[in-house]
């Protein structure tokens, strides 16, 4: 029975702003170069104090695969789409470049790619799931910041990891929903 | 000049035994071998759509992490991490997932080329392997014959699973100036921690409760498993980073100090002593395992935190705190040893000091603290290379005249250091600097041929304009690389290879705390006309063996010994392998089906503190006092000696690693020029002083040195100290043929002074102050 519903718990804390998400990211998805094309990237959170007292910290981040996505609510054309598993993927074909789904999302998490002609964007690599395989990013990642899996299995990680620390997500102003929880 | 008989006695070739890493094997057992590869594949699962797995290892950096690569119908989709591969904690950083696109490279080097230009010009002509091995036997010999000397013929190298065949290359040529990176990285580190444990060590990260990482930037320089562990424990164990940069190991450590660049031994020696005062030191073990405590004692008393404060512009308040935790985390604490260690002229006694502090707490070949590494013995086979008349012993070992003037100007005198010749260079990797300088002074005796592989000394040697002009004042360079390096650009031959992604390459043992053996097959077929190192030393050996002029210095003998090494190195790769693997049984098929082969995945502690065991030092024990060193006239315990000062208005140059970047060898990689965020590199500068100096982001600047100038554009930050200026390695390129860094930002080596510390022969790469002017 049980639909899944998938989800990324992330320790920022450890990040090291390596890149190798982005990176394992691009050569999985096709991602095609260029400085502001990726799925996904790690940002550097705003320096606090100056020399000598200050902090680094960073954040990687990416769609937020919202239960309730903006994105699909305003495609014309049903391009972008959720699956019965809360995914949220766009159809190439049946994409305009019409970027309505780009001036949607809070997240900036689409860019136009020059390789598939269409908006694209995470798909928590939907194609390696049916194989077991984890989204490429999580696979790669040297500190393990990512966690991926189904909030529907109590005993998955990402469920144990929701009981057993405080999480936020981002933006949640925007009701959005996002599957992407932060550990605090 | 003929080559008649010299009567020379015959000289033992100093890079002869252990030169390789051998995994070579004899002829004799070769027949059986080859039956029981070839009745079986090694590669991975295939399926029907040819879309493959295929376990190999990376070579983008020194790590050789596993990978899975994902093919499919003969073309790489993704290299994944290889889960099994526990050195590397299952993971592939960015680098490691770029290199999925270097087979595919546009600025690949796709045949041999021959230079038909001025050198430097850029000109080359594609020619057949066949012309371009002519061309190199040629002038090989016509260096030999014109010089009397095949020590005349240089050979640079960095490491990697195929440099045992160049380095087996340079014995069949009879050159012993072999060169290395060593010295261009962390020979004085390997010095240091030696001359006190007789062995350098791992860290055991994993275990440990209080790692203090000082100019060691592991969230960059990234090495496996240490970066990984760091980073997933931060929240487990104290970590303390000291960097006069806020580096990204900064934004994971509990506390940062930006210390005053070069006083890290102050530092030190003084942790040493308030650890020795108060009592916090490991009585029992110090009793059982060291030499000379007392001494280091003694020593140390000058050394108080009141005084290190003003040295080091670090809080004294700090320096206790930071000397009571070490001591009472003990001996799960580590002074991490970090790796390109070549910061200042008196490195190794810096690193000796660090050792030290390790050593009177007990954190030494226990859990979480310093470990010994280990390895998997590989069989191997020594091969006994020609002997000729005309080889001459190293040109950079011995006495050397113009050595003084490779120290800065505060540590010529009684600084500790030698000042005619390095104390301890090691005989296969050379002093790089010394190595040139001696070159270019054609003292002790000219070098006009050069063979260089993997290496790209032009970019990676501080002090670019000395590197252009020793190449150019060769009769004969020779490169054999996968793109046009700076140094291949100014080169007369360039031979490509194939990628690690295209050749099988020699299983080798990686010594660690817990120690693995790996090897590489093929994922594709090679995409162009390219060959392996291995392949190029067995078509030029077979060359050299027919040309009877090369063997006038010579015997019959040692001919025929050359035809012999051939037959047993002229076979395929997985054969060797296979070979090398054959003390343990099912290792070889471990390896085809895990990606990689161990004996136990679990460390071993105290193999050194066992009773009885001696340590490879003078007195068998731990020494805080060197027996060696004062025998030799050095400081038997570290001295501190204040760093150099620029003059008023300078700026000390700091070097440092980025995650993207493999020394200057990946710039090039569009994948990793974009995630590292820009195109062109900046120079970090103090948010403060640049507003002072009216230097606002992105302006351009000059920055003049005593080596030469650049100009970058400037990057003013919070996360560098007001008296230090950096910019990340690799840009500012010479090479038309690196497309994407050609020209683009500034090159490092173009202004770093080429300093030497002088008892390892490791270049200093703190040592150069720099002048900036706006453009």
């Amino acid at each position: 029975m049980s639909k899944k519903k998938y989800a990324i718990v992330l320790d920022d804390s450890k990040c090291i702003d390596c890149k190798a998400c982005t990176l394992a990211c691009k050569m999985e998805n096709n991602v095609p170069t260029g400085l502001y094309n990726y799925r996904i990237w790690v940002a550097e959170k705003p320096v606090r104090g100056h020399f000598p007292n200050i902090k680094r910290s960073f954040q990687p981040s990416q769609c937020q695969q919202c239960e309730n996505p903006p994105c699909v609510h305003v495609c014309p054309t049903k391009a972008s789409y959720q699956t019965e598993d809360g995914v949220v993927l766009v159809d190439h074909d049946k994409c305009i470049l019409c970027k309505y789904c780009m001036t949607a999302c809070p997240y900036d998490a689409r860019y136009e790619s020059s390789n598939v002609h269409a908006i694209d964007k995470c798909t928590f690599c939907y194609h390696r799931l049916p194989e077991g395989r984890e989204p490429a990013c999580v696979e790669t990642c040297p500190p393990k910041v990512r966690v991926f899996g189904d909030l529907n299995d109590p005993n998955s990680e990402v469920s144990k990891l929701l009981v057993e620390h405080e999480t936020f997500t981002l933006k949640p102003e925007k009701g959005t929903k996002p599957k992407l929880y932060y550990i605090r | 000049m003929s080559l008649s008989k010299a009567k020379l006695s015959r000289r033992k070739f100093l890079t002869l035994s252990g030169a390789a890493l051998a995994t070579a094997t004899a002829a004799s057992s070769l027949s059986s071998l080859k039956a029981v590869a070839s009745s079986g594949t090694h590669s991975a699962t295939t399926n029907s759509k040819g879309r493959k797995f295929v376990y190999s290892s990376c070579a983008i950096c020194v790590n050789k992490c596993g990978l899975v690569a994902e093919v499919n119908n003969g073309v790489i989709r993704k290299l994944n991490p290889n889960p099994h591969f526990f050195k590397s904690r299952a993971m592939l950083c960015a680098r490691g997932n770029a290199g999925a696109k270097v087979p595919y490279d546009p600025d690949r080097l796709k045949k041999p080329l021959i230079r038909v230009g001025e050198r430097g010009e850029g000109k080359f002509k594609e020619v057949s392997w066949e012309e371009a091995y002519n061309y190199i036997a040629e002038n090989v010999l016509k260096v030999i014959k014109k010089y009397e000397n095949r020590s005349a013929i240089g050979f640079a190298s960095t490491e990697g699973f195929q440099e045992e065949f160049f380095i087996h290359l340079a014995n069949i040529v009879g050159s012993t100036n072999t060169v290395r990176h060593p010295t261009l990285c962390l020979a004085s580190n390997i010095q240091g921690y030696s001359s006190v444990y007789g062995t350098y060590p791992d860290a055991d990260i994993l275990n440990a409760d209080f790692v203090v990482m000082a100019g060691s930037n592991r969230a960059e320089a990234i090495i496996t498993p240490d970066t990984i562990d760091m980073a997933k424990n931060h929240k487990k164990q104290t970590l303390v980073c000291i960097d006069p940069r806020a580096t990204k190991t900064s934004a994971i450590a509990d506390k940062w100090y930006p210390i005053k660049p070069g006083t890290d031994l102050a530092l030190v020696l003084t942790m040493i002593n308030i650890i020795i005062s108060e009592n916090l030191y490991d009585k029992e073990f110090v009793e059982k395992y060291t030499h000379g405590f007392a001494e280091l004692a003694e020593h140390v008393k000058q050394y108080t935190a009141e005084w290190a404060e003003k040295e080091c512009e670090i809080p004294a308040s700090e320096i206790y705190w930071l000397a009571r935790e070490f001591a009472k985390n003990a001996p799960q604490s580590v002074w991490y040893p970090g790796r390109r260690s070549s910061f200042y002229a008196n490195d190794v006694y810096y690193r000796r000091a660090c050792a030290i502090l390790n050593a009177i707490v007990g954190a030494f070949d226990r859990k979480g603290g310093l470990v010994p590494k280990r390895g998997i013995k590989l069989k191997k086979h020594d091969f006994e290379f020609p002997l000729y008349d005309f080889t001459k012993k190293r040109l950079d070992a011995g006495a050397l005249p113009f050595l003084d003037e490779k120290l800065p100007e505060e540590f010529k005198a009684s600084a500790g250091l030698p000042t005619d010749s390095c104390a301890y260079i090691s005989e296969k990797d050379g002093s790089w600097i010394v190595y040139r300088d001696a070159a270019l002074a054609g003292n002790p005796y000219p070098l006009k041929g050069m063979f260089i592989y993997k290496q790209n000394p032009v970019e990676s040697v501080p002090n670019r304009k000395k590197t252009v002009e020793f190449l150019k004042q060769m009769d004969f360079v020779c490169t054999i690389d996968v793109t046009m390096s700076d140094t291949a650009f100014y080169s007369d031959v360039v031979l490509p290879e194939s990628t690690y992604l295209e050749r099988w390459d020699p299983a080798e043992s990686l010594g660690g705390i817990v120690p693995i053996v790996v090897t590489r097959q093929p994922v594709i077929d090679p995409l162009f006309d390219t060959k392996s190192m291995h392949q190029i030393t067995v078509d030029l050996a077979k060359k050299f063996y027919d040309m009877p002029e090369f063997w006038e210095d010579s015997t019959e003998e040692d001919r025929e010994y050359l035809k012999k090494y051939i037959k047993a190195v002229d076979v395929p790769m997985e054969h060797l392998v296979e070979e090398s693997l054959s003390g343990y049984p099912g290792a070889f098929k471990m390896l085809m089906e895990k990606g990689v082969f161990y004996l136990n995945d679990k460390p071993v502690y105290g193999n050194l503190l066992k009773e009885g065991t001696r340590l490879k030092t003078r007195t068998g024990k731990i020494e805080l006092y060197n027996v060696k060193y004062a025998e030799r006239g050095l400081d038997p315990l570290p001295v501190y000696r204040k760093p150099s000062q620029g003059k008023p208005g300078q700026f000390r140059f700091v070097v440092g690693r980025h995650g993207q970047f493999t020394h200057a060898s990946t710039q090039n990689n569009i994948y990793l020029l974009e995630s590292y965020g820009d195109y062109e590199n900046a120079l970090w500068i103090n948010s403060k002083v640049a507003l002072e100096r009216g230097l606002r982001a992105g302006d351009k600047v000059k920055v003049v040195s005593k080596a030469g100038e650049q100009i970058v554009k400037v990057m003013p930050t919070e996360f560098i100290r007001p008296d230090i200026v950096y910019y990340v390695h690799g840009f500012g390129r010479l090479s038309k043929g690196l497309s994407l860094v050609y020209n683009k930002g500034a090159s490092e080596a173009a202004i770093l002074y080429d300093y030497v510390e002088t008892i390892s022969g490791n270049a200093c790469l703190h040592e150069t102050f720099v002048d900036i002017q706006k453009v």
